[in-house]
């Protein structure tokens, strides 16, 4: 370890522990020296140091060495007292102040990174006040009655040559009077060294009369104890010195040159050698003496056994003294205080061992005599000797505890004792980089006064930061705490310059709670001393408090506006933390060729489109195919190098904006920063690619104001974001020249008071572009950068009256508007839909009529019937050639919508046209649509169809209708076959089955109507009016017969039953043993206008059997006859049709056993399969419908009969041939042996067709060349007669 | 009672910190798990006592402030658990225990494949079970 009086505690002591000289003048002496703007003191105080002095010394047991440093220190006697506690406490106060207004850290530093603090050296990072004030601290103690260093060791009386009888000026300076209390109180000895001096101003004449009083003071006083002392010998007052030696005792340097300009080089020399020769020749032997003396008498009296021990006993005998707490009083006559005055004196002259000595066996004394100062102050000193003697470390630290804690017993009295102690302390402890314990000392000196507490806080924070490894954490902790105290008692720079410490370590930490309050006070304290812009510039890192609870986000936002309103003015931000800004989910919106009716369409992936249109847009190659050539492929080079954009069209921007607070903000003017350069400067595409901040910074601020001003145009939007809301904004902005135009970022005005803007970083962007779909080559141009060439005619459309919300069957017509705005025609128009069977393109001539009503039956038979051709291949739906759409008119078109299935469904449209305007760079553009519609299910309709028992060609259908709605009401109008070739009527009339008028939420509804087959065999040639449709194709469900029919072949209701068959993929193919029906039912519309109109399409609904054969047993149900006669011959017919198209060859073949259980209802399983939409209905349950159900549940029962219970007689195999569409009879006879019931069933029909194999019917696999039935059960009842 | 539990992650960035006082003094006990990282880093560092602590995850009291006492743990995966308790005397068996389950939690806590490492801990099931081990501590000792 270094020298210990070469650490900071050694020069320290040097310093302080020295021998004090108490000085005494006349008025005149300090009127001599006041001309030279110092006081007897400060002109004397730059020579009481010396570093050089060299002075023999012996120790008391005479071992010589030398003094090589020394000083004194010069006190009036009137300063010679404790100092008062107020005073000292406003001087430390103004230290402080002075300090924190020169230690203030520079507003635009930046807090020092923590790897500079850590890397700097200690003199450089701690502040020098420290020091000032820990001295100003350890001086409030000075003088106290218990220590001896503090007494004066010498006394230097002054009297000016001027001053009358100088003699007895002498005698009356040292009056007792004038003494300090100390020596009066007798706590000091009196009889000190006097030394005299007569001060002579040489301005005031020759030093005659001053050799003359000093020959008399010589008489008097003796001849080495007397000195003159010559000032003011230069007369005009102007010495110039290369260093003043006042210049530090004087603080503030305003009068630096006056100080000692009467003083000539002979007088400072002079006043050199008389103090040295005061210290040398004086004082220091006289110390020598007493130290000499002294120890002799303590030998004499203290040391030795035997002393010890009468020591020992005779203190025990004090011990009931009462506990007196500054313990028994010691005047300078006692033992104890002799020992005392000759440690210190021993401590001044570095003669340590000595001093410990002495220390050592007073302690133990004031320990016995409960003389807890002095005992503290013994191991104070105690502990400063061992510092010094550099021997055992502990044993300082122990002394120094123990001092530091009786200190601190003694209460509030000892307090500052115990300050000095600690100080002192933690000098040792620094001086041995015991760093941490230095720190926790510094902690426990800080006591009830807030401000010091405040220093030693900010001191021990130092502390950790020098300890090794570096405790950064608790440096700014403690910084925290000391900023906290400052603050406390109105020191707001100090507060300002520790928190700023504690911020280096807290930054890059995630430590946020922490962070948040450190930025916060700092602003608050900025703002406080007027400092906005510093202020402002905290407060901004708070403003993204989102993890703060809601009472901290107000009061941060709160103090933030405050701030900010206080100013007056508005900020510009770059890096607004408020609202936050999404870079990422920046979204460019913008519309080349391909234009976009809604926002929707957008959002929509630009592959769909791409595939969706394709067989509508001309291929590149086709469209450069003109004398344009060239500048096309000019044009295709631009293109591939950056996004294409209109003059006079918007841009749009979506970028997500999100509020992290709890509380909700508001931000206005959000809007784009753009940056455009009219002409194609393409050559240098780099000049703008890197826009550092502050160029944005100009150009956010700029705005529109610059020379460009017209050149674009960016729309402003206001936004209110709730509590953690995120909106998605959407701006926009339109070049209006042409050029190029860069979006650069976003601004925006928080609370109308802070502007913030925020840069696209186009290298996020970029890597984000790269992944996306539209250009993936273009990987160097910016995604922000538009080419803006010139304006361009628009389509713009719009669908009227599409409803968002519909019940599933609802049909509507509406209508497409399209409208050009500029004057250039289009051309070519295409158009198409996404979903035909949502959606259908009607034509033009339909917009005036009215529908639905357009669509009823006409009551003259007189309109020809057109049949309609249905549109198979109508994808694309070319707009009539005429048709020019120019000059802000507009063109309706009608559509036509039909809600096919529940569920949500987008619907796209795009319409393709071409400018007219052939010189323009585009030539065709694309306009596209995108609509949702939700589909809510309405009306479930099924059907189940089974042949008629007793009829040919003709069955028996239920339907069934169930209100899904949850509360609308329908009407169920209109019941239809599609085609021509079914007849519907009803078995009951309606007001029978269903009195009421609508179908109410949840109801159902049954009903059950014939259906006839009508199919004649026509030929292809024939007249088409035989195909209309019959009229009873169509029945009314309604009751009353008010309301006309609707023709289901008419146009809409045509294509929508051909997309619905084509979506369940079903062939277009007729089938003779399926029907197609059409339910129309009516609703009030919403708005209580008209009438919704729902169409629901049932498809292929099988009739009873799946074979072109159908046929019939007929014969009596009951025959009575007597079997004791005879047995009982019946005969039945057999009706069999043909329903096919091509002649039918039919073999029936009987047999006597009981059909097969297996085999008896293939036909009835088929059908059954076939039976669409078919519901399980609880109510229905017991309604026998099928014949087939019937027929099986018979059958089993009947089969067991062992033996046939009849016969068949007459031929048993028949064969007959059918042409298509017509009907047979065969005759069939059965015997009957028994009565009873029979079951006439066993009998199997084998078809086969003719002439099947038409191309036709191979390809559609439907048809069945041949096939064999089980027979029908036929039931028949034979009763014995009589 | 337990005012204070956290878990710090291996950067020293908290990860999860919750305050069971009802005075508003959550910044200062968040300063003084702070504070108590630098032990921890101390003690880690400098295993002065190494031998049948070597291995050990229980830090013991980090240090006393005026008025709290700080415990700290550390896993093997460096995340720093810390205590912090205004009883005067607690019982080191009680503080292990309570690291012990509060590790349990974290694991817990941290398995969730919804949880980002080193990311704050937002489980609300965390911070229940956390609740109920500090409601229970030094129950154990008592009855």
């Amino acid at each position: 370890m270094a020298d210990p009086a070469s650490s900071n505690l050694g020069r320290m002591l040097t310093d302080e522990i020295t021998p004090v000289v108490m000085v005494l003048r006349t008025p005149l002496v300090e009127e001599a020296t006041r001309k030279n703007g110092l006081s007897f003191i400060e002109l004397l105080n730059p020579f009481c140091a010396f570093n050089n002095i060299d002075v023999p010394v012996r120790t008391a047991s005479d071992q010589p060495y030398r003094l090589q440093k020394f000083k004194l220190r010069l006190f009036y006697a009137s300063d010679i007292a404790q100092p008062n506690i107020e005073v000292a406490k406003v001087r430390i106060k103004q230290v402080i102040t002075r300090a924190g207004e020169k230690d203030f850290p520079e507003v635009s530093s930046n807090p020092l990174a923590i790897e500079t603090v850590l890397g700097a050296t200690q003199h450089k990072v701690l502040p020098s006040w420290f020091q000032v004030f820990n001295q100003e601290l350890v001086h409030t103690v000075s003088f106290a009655e218990h220590e001896a260093f503090d007494h004066p060791v010498a006394c230097l009386l002054a009297v000016s040559s001027k001053d009358e009888e100088s003699i007895s000026k002498f005698v009356d300076l040292f009056n007792t009077n004038q003494l300090p209390s100390l020596i009066n109180d007798g706590a000091m000895d009196p009889k000190i060294l006097k030394h005299f001096v007569v001060v002579h101003d040489n301005q005031d004449g020759m030093p005659d009369r001053a050799t003359k009083v000093l020959t008399e003071m010589r008489n008097t006083f003796g001849a080495n104890n007397c000195r003159l002392l010559c000032i003011n010998s230069s007369r005009d007052g102007s010495v110039e010195r290369q260093e003043n030696p006042w210049a530090s005792c004087k603080s503030d340097g305003s009068q630096f040159q006056q100080l000692g300009c009467f003083l000539s080089l002979d007088d400072v020399d002079e006043l050199k050698n008389s103090m040295q020769d005061l210290s040398s020749k004086h004082i220091i032997p006289y110390m020598e003496q007493k130290i000499r003396v002294l120890n002799q008498q303590v030998s004499a009296t203290r040391k030795g056994f035997r002393n010890q021990i009468k020591n020992l006993w005779w203190r025990k005998g004090k011990e009931d003294v009462p506990d007196n707490p500054n313990g028994p009083t010691y005047t300078f006559n006692s033992v104890e205080f002799q020992i005392r005055v000759l440690g210190d004196y021993a401590f001044m002259l570095r003669d340590y061992e000595l001093a410990l000595s002495n220390y050592r066996l007073l302690s133990t004394d004031y320990k016995l005599d409960k003389a807890w100062k002095h005992y503290a102050g013994v191991q104070e000193m105690m502990g400063l000797t061992y510092f010094m003697l550099d021997q055992s470390r502990k044993d300082a630290e122990y002394c120094m505890e123990n001092a530091f804690s009786t200190y601190l017993k003694l209460g509030s009295s000892g307090h500052r004792n115990a300050t000095r102690c600690g100080l002192w302390w933690v000098e040792i402890l620094k001086a041995r980089d015991q760093h941490k314990d230095a720190a926790s000392v510094y902690f426990r000196i800080s006591g009830e006064e807030p401000l010091h507490s405040a220093v030693m806080l900010e001191q021990a924070s130092y502390c950790y930061l020098f300890s090794t490894p570096p405790l950064l954490r608790k440096y700014g902790f403690h910084l925290v705490l000391a900023g906290d105290l400052y603050k406390k008692c109105d020191q707001v720079k100090h507060a300002i310059r520790t928190y700023r410490g504690a911020l280096s370590v807290f930054k890059g930490t995630t430590w946020n709670h922490i962070k948040d309050q450190v930025h916060f006070h700092i602003g608050k304290w900025y703002a406080f001393l007027g400092m906005s812009d510093v202020a402002i510039e905290h407060m901004l890192e708070i403003l993204a408090c989102g993890h703060q609870s809601k009472s901290t986000q107000e009061l941060f936002l709160r103090d933030f506006f405050q701030v900010v309103q206080n100013t007056g003015k508005t900020f510009d931000v770059l890096k607004l933390q408020l609202p936050v800004i999404n870079v990422n989910s920046v979204k460019v919106v913008f519309e080349d060729h391909r234009t976009y009716a809604s926002e929707t369409a957008t959002s929509v992936k630009e592959g769909f489109w791409h595939s969706f249109e394709e067989d509508m847009i001309p291929l590149l190659s086709s469209m450069r195919s003109n004398w344009l050539e060239s500048h096309g492929k000019n044009f295709t080079q631009k293109y591939k190098e950056s996004n294409i954009c209109v003059a006079g069209e918007v841009i749009r921007v979506h970028v997500e904006l999100k509020n992290p607070l709890q509380i909700p903000i508001s931000v206005s003017n959000v809007s784009l920063i753009c940056e455009h350069s009219s002409g194609s400067d393409e050559t240098n595409p780099d000049l703008n690619s890197s826009i550092d901040n502050d160029q944005l910074r100009k150009l956010a601020i700029n705005g529109k104001i610059g020379a460009e001003a017209s050149s674009f145009l960016s729309g402003e939007i206001d936004l209110r974001l709730g509590a953690g809301e995120t909106v998605v904004a959407q701006l926009s902005v339109i070049a209006n020249i042409e050029g190029t135009l860069e979006i650069v970022g976003v601004r925006w005005k928080l609370s109308g008071s802070v502007s913030g803007f925020c840069k696209f970083d186009s290298d996020i962007l970029k890597k984000k572009f790269a992944r996306g779909k539209r250009k993936s080559k273009k990987s160097s141009g910016n995604y922000l950068k538009f080419l803006v060439i010139k304006s361009l005619p628009k389509l713009e459309g719009f669908v009227h009256h599409l409803p968002e919300t519909v019940y599933a069957g609802d049909m509507r017509r509406l209508s497409l508007e399209l409208r050009n705005p500029s004057n250039t025609p289009l051309k070519n128009l295409k158009m198409k839909v996404s979903h035909p069977r949502f959606l259908n393109i009607g034509d033009q001539d339909v917009m005036e009529m009215e529908f639905p009503s357009c669509l009823e039956k006409k009551r003259s038979s007189a309109e020809v019937y057109v049949p309609v051709k249905t549109c198979k291949a109508r994808t694309v739906f070319s707009f009539p050639e005429d048709m020019v759409i120019c000059g802000d008119s507009t063109c309706l078109w009608p559509l036509y919508l039909r809600a096919a299935a529940p569920g949500n469904h987008s619907l796209y449209i795009t319409i393709y046209y071409e400018v007219g305007d052939a010189s323009s760079i585009m030539r065709y553009r694309v306009l596209r649509m995108h609509y949702n519609l939700e589909v809510l299910p309405s009306l479930d309709v099924s059907f189940q169809i089974s042949s008629h028992p007793s009829r040919l060609q003709e069955f028996l259908g239920r339907m069934d209708v169930i209100n899904r709605t949850s509360s609308e009401s329908f009407q169920v109008h209109q019941l239809s076959s599609v085609g021509n070739e079914w007849e519907i009527s009803l078995l009951q009339p309606m007001d029978t089955v269903f009195p009421a008028d609508f179908l109410m939420a949840g109801q159902a509804l049954s009903c059950f109507f014939k259906l006839k087959n009508c199919r004649k065999w026509v030929n292809a040639e024939d007249n088409p009016s035989s195909l209309v449709p019959s009229e009873k194709a169509d029945i009314r469900l309604v009751c009353g017969n008010g309301e006309a029919l609707f023709d289901t072949s008419r146009l809409p209701l045509v294509d929508f039953h051909h997309y619905e068959r084509l979506h369940q993929g079903i062939s277009d193919q007729d089938h003779q043993t399926t029907v197609d029906f059409i339910l129309i039912s009516q609703s009030q519309s919403d708005d209580k206008s008209g009438i919704n109109i729902f169409s629901h399409h049932a498809c292929d609904c099988s009739v009873g059997s799946s074979s072109p054969i159908w046929w019939l047993i007929e014969g009596p149900g009951t025959v009575t006859h007597n079997f004791a006669v005879d047995f009982c011959e019946i005969k039945l017919k057999m009706f069999i049709h043909n329903s096919s198209d091509v002649t039918a060859s039919v073999h029936i073949s009987t047999f006597d056993s009981a059909p097969t259980i297996d085999s008896l209802s293939t036909g009835a399983s088929v059908s059954s399969a076939n039976e669409a939409g078919w519901r399980d209905l609880s109510v229905l349950n017991d309604i026998k419908v099928t014949s087939d159900a019937v027929g099986n549940h018979s059958g089993k029962l009947l089969s067991p009969a062992s033996v046939s219970p009849f016969i068949w007689s007459g031929s048993s195999s028949n064969r007959v041939t059918l042409e298509p569409l017509s009907s047979t009879e065969i005759a069939l006879q059965i015997c009957v042996f028994s009565p009873g019931t029979y079951d006439v069933s066993n009998y199997s029909l084998h078809w086969s067709l003719f002439g099947s194999g038409d191309e036709d019917d191979k390809e559609t696999g439907l048809r069945l060349s041949s096939g064999t039935c089980e027979g029908h059960s036929y039931y028949l009842t034979v009763l014995q007669q009589g | 009672m337990i005012v204070c539990v956290a878990a710090v992650g291996q950067q020293n960035n908290p990860l999860y910190i919750q305050s069971f006082t009802e005075a508003d003094d959550a910044l200062k006990l968040h300063h003084i798990v702070h504070c108590s990282l630098d032990v921890v880093d101390e003690r880690v560092n400098n295993p002065k006592k190494s031998g049948p602590t070597l291995n050990e995850t229980f830090l013991g009291m980090l240090y006393p402030t005026e008025n709290y006492k700080v415990y700290g743990y550390l896993t093997n995966t460096k995340v720093k658990f810390i205590l912090v308790t205004t009883d005067l005397d607690v019982r080191d068996a009680d503080v292990r225990n309570f690291f012990s389950r509060f590790h349990a939690a974290y694991v817990d806590a941290v398995s969730n494949p919804f949880h980002v490492p080193g990311k704050k801990i937002t489980s609300r099931i965390f911070a229940d079970r956390v609740r109920n081990i500090v409601k229970s501590f030094g129950l154990s000792s008592t009855g």
